[in-house]
């Protein structure tokens, strides 16, 4: 090949107090997958906003189909052909599908829209994604985050693009969906659109990279690696500076001695899930597993009673929990780490301290008067035992990776002593070396005598981390049993059974 | 409206006096007055004069600092008391005038008299927004030292103010009930529907006059039909007149209070293609004039912007310890009531030069 | 996370590692982060750093007082009479500080404050009072107010209403209501006691600076320093997470209205002993200058951030702006120019520093 598409070379970002690019070098050529890979705060996220228009870098160079040019908005990034799909998503709600594709750059002429012609586009657009099943005319609010991401990809297509960034675009779908991904990227190979692919999956990275480029603390460590002959082991290693050998923490042998702490009888919620009978014992870790939409996070909010049980109970320490009542869970000592960690975890601009003992302010007031002394200290103290970094607990949360954020939520449950805790997608965005921290700590958690339920929508951290897996499909449990019993090719059948053959 | 006949209504008319310094009687005696009230008037410059239009007064004499404060000129005839206020001490060389920004909030106006008693004014002329509410501070001026000439809207202490100047508004309801009372009488109006049309409900001032028009009213047998309340705006007046045409299909007298609510009261009328009614205005704007004179409008009652004008002027003379030269008295009163007297297409002549500009 | 492949040389690759300790790496930024943040970062934060703006702003205003009116401004009188002034909205504002720092915003604080004073002032109350003891009127004055806070809060927390919707109509009823009972007419207040105590002095002071100052000091504390001020700040913040974390949102979103009702209720009486009157007149617009005052003190709109302090400067801007132009005898419309102009300036200034402060990420 010869010019690249484009080519970025010495790239520095720095915010005060920290250099988040510090002389990163990326080329992709046209129609490769060149995937970005790199610990959370390695500077992927900054990269892309520069390639987005969104930050201006203080030095270096970014050269397009070889000229030299300088993206100073989105829209420029936009007319240059660089789309980008981000992982929040950037989509309103109470708009149309059609309408959100053509957002900004509306089919219209005097200012009325095109209605006929924008959804029959819209719909064309769909079709070329393989989605054809999503209809131009529905409001966007009611499909599902994975649809909502097809929509933003269909977004990106609508402007002639030549570079579509994707960040994270894996987390939200499921195995099926991913495949149908992954078909939609070649599809974009081949006609010439180069793709920035970037996710913490590196089987992903294998099956449909091209290159990989990896950062680590800012400097881009290593370009132009084979997607798919570099070993795992060289890639973690790039990426974290030692080698990870074991991700999931050895099972203790337990013969189901630990006395029975969480138990849930028949419970049902409305039409998401029904008939669903387990038990979690002090220091058992219990795992559930699913598509998304197959009940696995209702299960948790409503073992929680952050929504209601339509049938059946929910019993922690041998009494029984009000129903839909949070307040309830929290008093018997059930913590939840939340699906959305930041719309539904976290205080962002609160200090680490504070969101460590959101839940438990209580144990240091007297008279409604917080004793900050000593909560600081219980919490400096979780914080640690956790290795939440940076250290300190007065910084906001907001400036923490995903990583040490989710840790801030584990420790306030840890500061709470709680004797269940429900985990939902606990290594969402979490790089691969905070992963194995995390579930080093969840299962030292178990090992103090908590009863754990995961629910993760990543196959094998489900069966890596779990004692005992659950299998739903459609709101109903197919299968229980250990972890070790089942594989991850199995699990799989079990989930997609009934589904489209 | 236009067709109806104007007789001449003398009895009424007769009553009106100069409009300024008509019924003026000391009120309470001088258990606590302040101390330059005992001291004799100043003859200066010839305060005790026998001679006409108290010009002896108008001459400088050592230059007084009066404070000034009203409500916020929110509609025509409170823009003219205000500039009316001002443009009368800008004609007084030896008055420096403060004037404090007009408000609707009692809690501001109180803070702007106190500012008026740490500057140490020779007087303060004050139009308060409630009279009730600025009599705490008012009395506290007194104490102070500085005499207070209250305007318009009355103190609820006698304490609290050195002279007192209102337009009578209980006279004015009288005015509009007895003139309703002869139009009934000389058109042989055989069961009347009589209407009004108030003004802000909550002030004592429309109270006021609502009772004195039922007074009058009742004193010939009739009482008001149908009632409405409106906010002094035009807004308001054209809101409030539309729901009262609405209310009544048939009207022979409709008293408003307020000639700046009457221009959209006015407009409701236009509107509605109603006219089978005599309007009879309130205030004296320079509209409602010129609608008498158009014949569109049967009569207004007046209710004179000049008030704080006057005020300027009493409270120059009490700073400078002078009297009011056509009284033999010789200190200036305690209480001045203004007249209020009925505007027709007979006298509209006589008052043109008082008509503010809505 | 399945590796397959033992290490090898990355073929055909630029591979530079350096053998970093990651440890060391990380912590040592954030050793720098730190010494930043003793510095500028710090400062900035510090709620003399963030309500910087408001001070310089504040301090102007005064340095153009001084200079255009000289001594009749530089004068302790004066400065007790913008105080004094500054007392009755400043309660409010308090009281609407904790409110909106919770994610809400009442419009009813104006009527609230007129339903108190008419109420504390009926002639029934005020019988009752001169049996007993002016106190009485206080507690009446207080108690409608929480009884309003309590309507807002239940109709908002429990009825699922917007706060703008169940305040406006709260707006609309507690000034209809005290025209009612007052018949809208003026209420003299005839119990001297009361007026005697609250509008008048106490060790030279004003004894309404001094409810207010009590009213600030209590609103620092209970924000900063229980646990009451941290679920407020949660609530607003992030309302889910407080939920999801065990806090009654519910229960605190009504409580925050009933704290903002107790204040319109003191205001209420502290205006019934200013004016000496009960009136379904007063306090007009006081909602729209306690939110300016709240917003441009630098709490956020949305929630979840906001200081007590800066309430109190921009409470003072206000009334110091009003007195300025008094003294000047600059008229009204001038001064709602400045009012607007001031508003702006004070914004863009704290999202100026905001940013500065939040953007190192």
């Amino acid at each position: 090949m010869s010019d690249p598409l484009l080519q970025m070379s010495g790239i520095v970002k720095a915010f005060p107090g920290v250099r988040a690019l510090d002389g990163v070098d990326l080329e992709v050529r046209a129609g490769e997958v060149h995937c970005l890979l790199g610990q959370n705060g390695a500077g992927k996220s900054t990269l892309i906003k520069v390639l987005s228009g969104a930050h201006q870098p203080d030095e270096g160079e970014i050269r397009w189909q070889g000229e030299e040019i300088r993206l100073t908005t989105p829209l420029s990034a936009m007319k240059h052909g660089i789309a980008t799909i981000y992982q929040e998503l950037d989509l309103v709600d109470g708009l149309t599908v059609a309408e959100n594709i053509y957002l900004g750059h509306e089919l219209s002429s005097a200012g009325f829209a095109h209605r006929g012609e924008t959804q029959k586009q819209a719909a064309a657009l769909l079709a070329r994604l393989g989605h054809s099943e999503i209809s131009p005319r529905r409001e966007l609010g009611t499909l599902s985050a994975a649809g909502k991401q097809v929509v933003s990809m269909a977004r990106a297509l609508s402007h002639d693009v030549k570079l579509i960034i994707m960040d994270e675009p894996s987390a939200v779908l499921d195995q099926e969906e991913v495949a149908r991904l992954f078909k939609v990227i070649r599809d974009l190979q081949s006609e010439g659109v180069a793709v920035v692919y970037i996710s913490h999956r590196l089987e992903e990275i294998r099956q449909v990279g091209d290159r990989v480029t990896v950062l680590k603390d800012g400097r881009t460590v290593a370009t132009g690696l084979p997607a798919r002959d570099t070993p795992t082991r060289e890639l973690t290693r790039l990426m974290t500076g030692r080698d990870i050998e074991y991700v999931f923490p050895p099972r203790v042998s337990r013969d189901g001695d630990g006395t029975v702490v969480l138990s849930v009888e028949n419970l049902a919620s409305g039409r998401a899930f029904s008939g669903v009978d387990f038990e979690v014992r002090a220091g058992e870790i219990v795992g559930l597993a699913g598509l998304v939409g197959s009940g696995r996070s209702e299960i948790l909010e409503t073992i929680y009673g952050a929504r209601r049980a339509t049938a059946g109970t929910v019993t922690v320490d041998g009494k029984q929990l009000r129903n839909g009542r949070v307040r309830a869970a929290v008093g018997a000592g059930v913590g939840l780490c939340p699906e959305e960690r930041k719309s539904q975890g976290l205080l962002l601009d609160e200090a680490v301290y504070r969101n460590v003992s959101l839940a438990t302010m209580g144990r240091f007031s007297r008279g409604g008067f917080i004793n900050r002394g000593s909560e600081k200290r219980a919490a400096s103290e979780h914080v640690k035992s956790l290795d939440v970094r940076p250290t300190g607990v007065e910084r906001a949360v907001r400036t923490l990776s995903g990583g040490n954020q989710q840790k801030v939520v584990l420790a306030r449950w840890l500061l709470r002593e709680c004797r269940v805790l429900l985990l939902d997608e606990p290594t969402r965005g979490v790089d691969v070396g905070a992963r194995s921290e995390i579930y080093a700590l969840v299962r030292r958690l178990a090992d103090e005598g908590v009863a754990v339920v995961l629910v993760s929508s990543e196959v094998p951290e489900v069966l890596g981390l779990a004692d005992r897996v659950l299998v739903l499909r459609e709101g109903v449990v197919v299968h229980t049993g250990p972890a070790d019993d089942i594989d991850e090719h199995r699990v799989l059948d079990l989930v997609m059974e009934g589904s489209a053959a | 409206m236009s067709v109806r006949t104007n007789r001449p209504r003398r009895r009424l008319l007769t009553s009106m006096a100069a409009v300024f310094a008509a019924g003026a009687f000391v009120v309470g005696c001088t258990s606590n007055e302040p101390e330059e009230e005992d001291q004799p008037a100043a003859a200066e410059t010839g305060g005790g004069d026998d001679g006409d239009g108290g010009s002896g007064n108008d001459e400088p004499g050592e230059t007084v600092v009066i404070g000034f404060s009203g409500p916020e000129a929110d509609h025509g005839w409170l823009a003219a008391v205000n500039d009316s206020a001002i443009a009368e001490a800008e004609s007084y060389e030896d008055v420096e005038l403060r004037t404090a920004e007009g408000t609707n909030d009692a809690n501001l106006q109180i803070s702007q008299i106190e500012t008026f008693i740490n500057e140490g004014v020779d007087a303060i002329v004050l139009l308060p927004t409630d009279g009730a509410q600025l009599t705490e501070v008012a009395i506290r001026a007194m104490e102070a030292g500085i005499p207070v000439v209250n305007v318009d809207r009355e103190f609820s202490s006698p304490f609290a103010a050195r002279a007192t100047i209102l337009g009578d508004n209980h006279g004015m309801g009288i005015s509009a009930g007895t003139y309703a009372c002869q139009l009934i009488e000389e058109n042989g109006i055989a069961d009347p529907v009589i209407a009004e049309i108030a003004g802000i409900d909550s002030l004592p001032l429309t109270q006021d006059r609502s009772r004195g028009f039922a007074e009058a009213l009742e004193a010939c047998g009739q009482e008001v039909d149908n009632r409405v309340a409106a906010e002094f705006t035009v807004e308001s007046g054209e809101e409030q007149a539309a729901n009262l045409l609405q209310a009544a299909p048939q009207i022979d007298i409709i008293w408003n209070h307020d000639d700046d609510q009457g221009v959209g009261v006015k407009q409701a009328f236009d509107n509605a293609g109603r006219d089978e009614f005599f309007f009879i205005g309130g205030a004296g704007s320079a509209n409602a004039m010129q609608w008498i004179q158009d014949g569109e409008m049967e009569a207004t009652i007046l209710y004179p912007p000049t008030q704080a004008a006057d005020g300027i002027r009493l409270a120059r003379l009490i700073a400078q310890n002078k009297g009011m030269s056509d009284l033999v008295q010789v200190e200036v009163p305690r209480r001045i009531v203004l007249n209020a007297p009925v505007v027709n297409a007979d006298n509209v002549e006589d008052y043109l030069h008082l008509g503010f500009e809505s | 996370m399945s590796d397959q492949t033992p290490a090898s040389p990355p073929a055909g690759a630029t591979a530079t590692t350096p053998p970093a300790d990651e440890h060391r790496r990380i912590e040592a930024a954030a050793a720098e982060e730190g010494e930043t943040r003793s510095g500028f970062v710090r400062f900035m934060s510090s709620p003399f750093g963030r309500n910087l703006g408001l001070i310089l702003a504040l301090l102007v205003l005064c340095a153009v007082g001084a200079f255009t009116a000289g001594d009749r401004f530089v004068d302790t009188d004066n400065m007790v009479t913008i105080l004094r002034f500054a007392s009755i909205i400043g309660v409010v504002s308090i009281g609407m500080t904790f409110v909106i720092i919770g994610g809400g915003i009442d419009l009813s604080v104006g009527a609230i404050v007129a339903l108190s004073s008419v109420w504390a002032t009926t002639l029934a109350t005020q019988t009752m009072a001169e049996d007993t003891h002016w106190l009485l009127m206080v507690f009446v004055a207080c108690a409608v107010g929480v009884g309003c806070g309590l309507v807002n809060g239940i109709l908002i927390a429990y009825g699922g209403m917007a706060p703008f919707i169940a305040t406006l109509a709260m707006f609309a009823a507690a000034r209809g209501l005290a025209e009612i009972i007052s018949e809208k007419r003026t209420q003299l207040v005839d119990v001297r006691g009361l007026v005697d105590t609250i509008n008048g002095e106490f060790l030279g002071i004003p004894v309404l600076v001094w409810i207010f100052a009590a009213v600030s000091t209590i609103g620092w504390v209970l924000l900063n320093r229980t646990t009451f001020g941290r679920r407020t700040i949660a609530v607003g913040g992030n309302a889910t997470a407080a939920r999801l974390a065990g806090i009654a949102v519910k229960r605190h979103t009504v409580l925050l209205y009933v704290v903002l009702g107790l204040a319109c209720g003191i205001a209420g009486i502290m205006l019934t002993a200013r004016t000496g009157t009960g009136s379904g007149t007063h306090g007009q617009l006081y909602e729209l200058d306690a939110i300016a005052a709240v917003v441009i003190g630098g709490t956020l709109l949305t929630g979840g951030r906001g200081t007590i302090v800066g309430t109190i400067i921009g409470v003072l801007i206000f009334t110091t702006l009003t007195n300025v132009f008094t003294l000047n005898n600059l008229d009204s419309s001038t001064q709602a120019v400045a009012k607007g102009a001031i508003i702006v300036i004070a914004v863009l200034l704290q999202q100026r520093v905001s940013v500065r402060s939040a953007d190192s990420s």
